[in-house]
């Protein structure tokens, strides 16, 4: 089991002579839920596209389980996944065509039994068949939820997993994504504005500001720091 | 009311006029079309004595080979935007795919759907025209590898301005096959341009195409000489719209573009 699952050293983005994300260092154990906070504009979105190799840093390095993502990229991708409410999938298409694409892409063993069983682990079986553009916006997410676990991720990064869906849906998903991590003890990094999500399910958090670290450790510490017991207390207390 | 009405104007001004490729088709059009039909009226008052049916055949011929390529350029772009549209590339990208395959997995299935699409164009014109497209013969299997070919680094340097620069160049891939069609001398052969365009013209693969489809309809020969020229052209742009494609996915990443893309 490699030590580390996500470590990074002076990782930097700038665009056009503005910086998105500056000199961000982290070294995440392997397993565990993480979260990955900040205010809209923080660099959450940036940070989380350069660990999947989406976003080229323009400085710094970046380890995924011990492996530099620069050199070891694509053996390195074929045990991450990534799900967003703002990336979709093809809508022309059923939900199994999609699903067995990705499977195809991750080489996954046994495709059609793999996707039946996460189907019915996440209520999607019923309409496989359908044409994936005329689901709701919940049934959108569990699929999406679906294509992030289809090679079982050892790191799995959600963006905003449960925004825009409705209260029963969301504890679905939190409690789904809890059970996964502790069955298969992957890493898993979330970002989200829903403050309550990010201290229900992440014991360690990473605050980001303005693209730099603000906080990095474990959320009790984050909270004494602050005397604050709650999340939202700490960002509105900055706010004033 | 009028305030209303200025608003839309205004609004439709920005939309028409706020993209160069936009702005472009718009100054585009009327002058292909003039241009177009200008040459073809005067390579066929030139020859009179063309028989109408030999010039029917000639000009079928043409336009299910034109096709051809429009054909290979849209499978080919088509299929990318699609991906664009669905907000799908990160997901696409953050699996083990290489961008090298991303080339391949284009490639066939623009070769698939050109094939799907152009087989009951030439079954109608052989049932309702008696036109036979296969008295090219093994030519035919020539002439349209090199069209579908051309169609591919037309459609690779389309997809990638589109990555690069946004959806403001998706109209390019409707409409840059028109721009070069009256450059290419498909319905009429390359000495009934000007001799400045025919100069341009040359480096077109499609000019040296269609000049020995003629040929082979007319004289029922081909040039070797030609031969050569429409490989080495059509291997040389192939190539380096490749690159170009993926220079644009590495630019893509570089600026933080995949994230972006969509409707």
């Amino acid at each position: 089991m490699p030590k580390t699952s996500i470590r990074t050293n002076n990782l930097s983005k700038t665009y056009d002579n503005k910086t998105v994300v500056s000199n961000v260092s982290i070294n995440l154990p392997y397993g565990g839920i993480f979260g990955v906070l900040g205010k809209n504009g923080a660099g959450k979105t940036t940070f989380l596209a350069m660990l999947m190799g989406l976003i080229t840093p323009s400085e710094g390095e970046i380890f995924i389980f011990d492996k530099s993502l620069k050199f070891h990229k694509y053996e390195i991708l074929k045990n991450i996944n990534f799900q967003s409410p703002y990336v979709d999938l093809p809508k022309k298409i059923t939900v199994m065509e999609n699903l067995i694409f990705y499977a195809r892409l991750y080489d996954v063993k046994n495709k059609k039994k793999k996707i039946l069983q996460l189907s019915e682990d996440l209520f999607i079986k019923d309409f496989l068949n359908n044409i994936y553009g005329t689901l709701s916006s919940g049934q959108k997410t569990r699929v999406n939820l679906c294509k992030a676990l289809l090679n079982d991720p050892k790191l799995l990064l959600l963006d905003e997993p449960t925004a825009s869906l409705d209260v029963s849906t969301s504890e679905f998903i939190r409690k789904y994504i809890r059970n996964f991590q502790k069955k298969n003890n992957s890493t898993i990094l979330i970002t989200s504005h829903d403050l309550e999500e990010i201290e229900k399910l992440c014991s360690h958090i990473i605050l980001l500001e303005k693209g730099k670290i603000k906080f990095d450790g474990k959320k009790n510490e984050l909270f004494k720091q602050n005397k604050s017991s709650s999340l939202k207390d700490i960002f509105l207390k900055d706010d004033k | 009311m009028i305030n209303r009405i200025l608003a839309l104007l205004i609004r439709y001004k920005n939309i028409s006029f706020g993209s160069f490729p936009r702005l472009l088709s718009i100054f585009y059009w009327p002058t292909v079309q003039i241009l177009f039909w200008g040459y073809f009226t005067n390579f066929f008052m030139s020859n009179e004595s063309f028989g109408i049916w030999s010039a029917l055949n000639i000009i079928l011929s043409a336009v299910v080979l034109w096709d051809v390529l429009f054909r290979g350029q849209l499978g080919l772009t088509m299929s990318f935007f699609e991906e664009l549209w669905s907000r799908n590339l990160p997901n696409l990208f953050i699996t083990p795919l290489k961008d090298i395959e991303m080339v391949y997995g284009l490639i066939l299935i623009s070769f698939i759907r050109t094939l799907i699409g152009i087989t009951p164009a030439v079954f109608f014109a052989n049932y309702f025209f008696d036109f036979h497209l296969f008295e090219l013969g093994l030519y035919l299997i020539f002439l349209f590898l090199n069209l579908i070919i051309f169609g591919w680094s037309i459609g690779f340097i389309v997809s990638g301005l589109v990555l690069r620069y946004g959806q403001a160049f998706e109209e390019l891939a409707w409409a840059i096959i028109f721009i070069i069609l009256p450059f290419s001398c498909v319905y009429y052969p390359l000495d009934s341009l000007p001799n400045i365009v025919q100069d341009i013209a040359l480096f077109l693969p499609t000019v040296h195409i269609f000049e020995t489809m003629r040929f082979i309809l007319i004289e029922n020969k081909i040039v070797s000489h030609n031969v050569f020229i429409i490989i080495f052209l059509n291997l040389f742009y192939l190539i380096l719209s490749i690159l170009f494609f993926l220079r644009m996915i590495f630019v893509a990443r570089k600026r933080g573009l995949l994230f972006n893309q969509g409707e």
